[in-house]
């Protein structure tokens, strides 16, 4: 009876957190990403997440694609210039090749991870101008990259959940597993250039040193409707804040 | 005391001066105020004592001209992406080469349809 229980539990946790009922290929998220000191704005980037299908002999997977540009006027002072790229399972979000193509203010870096799920290892190779190394890391069942996890955030069921209610995941960056944690912080409804809306506010946190420090100084709004994409973030930096607001966002899955 | 606001005041102003031409030009409101509320008051304390020094006219108009350069990049630049012909080249590039390696992996264990 015991074991009936918990794959009936397992079941209704994968129905839950497993199938992908929010995100859908040809989705175009366009962001500005702004530093706020005092409540004076200054747009620096534009941020671009999309999604589409990619076609191989054997399947047909989602292609998740983050950019990040720095706007015309920003160009001659610090270029930025980021691609962060992961092919998922369309169902499940599961990640089997994160890449990542950075060329920030003339640093340029390239890493690629291909995930094995059966072995729970990744295969990482960075590349450093002319300088390549290669690195197998064991990781742990369910730990994902950056990209695939920014999508996987939005399969939640936030309507469950209760207000201050924490759920954890592993993310892994620069060859290292981290542990972040979000936190939901309820229902806001707030103006966004696509319009108000009803949006589910989440803390975003780590422990971990440097990375996502604090639990509330990382807010982030996603829309409290099928799609939940985000429409809204706020995150601390040491002088002002920096914020990613939404510009247009076409293509959304229902 | 009037010598220390007019040294503010200049130092203010130049501040504003610079941020003003940087991309970060509506950071230059806040010296740009400084300047000002620090002039006029070493515009006041000078009066009071007679002669007003030419340095604080000069720190007036440093912080006008900042005022009015930040003005127009808000009102008239607009925030555009720079050419990103490289990063769409990367993008195709990588998508290809990304394929490749996809067809190298164990797929079909992994409940795709």
């Amino acid at each position: 009876m015991n074991r009936v229980l918990l794959v009936l539990f397992f079941c209704a946790m994968y129905s839950i957190y497993g199938q992908n009922s929010a995100v859908a290929a040809g989705e175009k998220l366009v962001y500005t990403a702004s530093y706020n000191m005092s409540g004076v704005l200054n747009d620096i980037a534009q941020v671009t997440l999309e999604t589409s299908n990619v076609k191989t002999s054997k399947a047909t997977l989602l292609h998740l694609k983050c950019k990040a540009v720095t706007y015309s006027k920003w160009d001659n002072f610090f270029k930025i210039r980021d691609l962060y790229e992961s092919y998922v399972n369309p169902k499940t979000l599961t990640p089997y090749l994160y890449k990542r193509d950075i060329n920030e203010g003339g640093y340029a870096k390239n890493v690629k991870y291909t995930f094995s799920h059966k072995t729970n290892t990744v295969k990482t190779v960075q590349t450093k101008k002319d300088w390549v190394e290669k690195k197998d890391v064991k990781i742990n069942s369910g730990t994902r990259d950056i990209v695939s996890t920014l999508y996987k955030i939005r399969l939640f069921d936030f309507e469950s959940m209760q207000v201050n209610a924490k759920t954890s995941f592993t993310i892994i960056f620069d060859r290292k597993e981290i542990k972040a944690q979000i936190t939901y912080l309820g229902k806001e409804t707030i103006s966004t250039a696509i319009g108000s809306k009803t949006c589910y506010k989440i803390a975003v946190g780590s422990n971990e040193s440097g990375v996502l420090k604090g639990n509330r100084d990382n807010v982030v709004w996603l829309t409290a409707d099928a799609n939940k994409i985000m429409v809204y973030g706020k995150f601390k930096i040491p002088v002002g804040n920096g914020e990613l607001k939404i510009k247009s966002a076409t293509g959304l899955k229902n | 005391m009037k010598q220390l606001f007019t040294t503010l005041s200049v130092i203010a102003s130049i501040l504003a001066v610079i941020l003003s031409v940087l991309p970060v030009s509506n950071l230059a409101i806040f010296p740009s105020a400084v300047a000002l509320i620090f002039g006029l008051i070493a515009f006041y304390l000078s009066k009071k004592t007679g002669k007003v020094k030419k340095i604080i006219q000069f720190s007036f108009l440093l912080t006008i001209m900042a005022l009015l350069l930040t003005t127009y990049k808000a009102v008239f630049n607009e925030t555009e992406v720079g050419n990103t012909e490289i990063l769409a080249e990367t993008e195709e590039a990588s998508k290809e080469e990304a394929i490749e390696e996809l067809e190298e992996l164990e797929l079909e264990e992994l409940d795709i349809e």
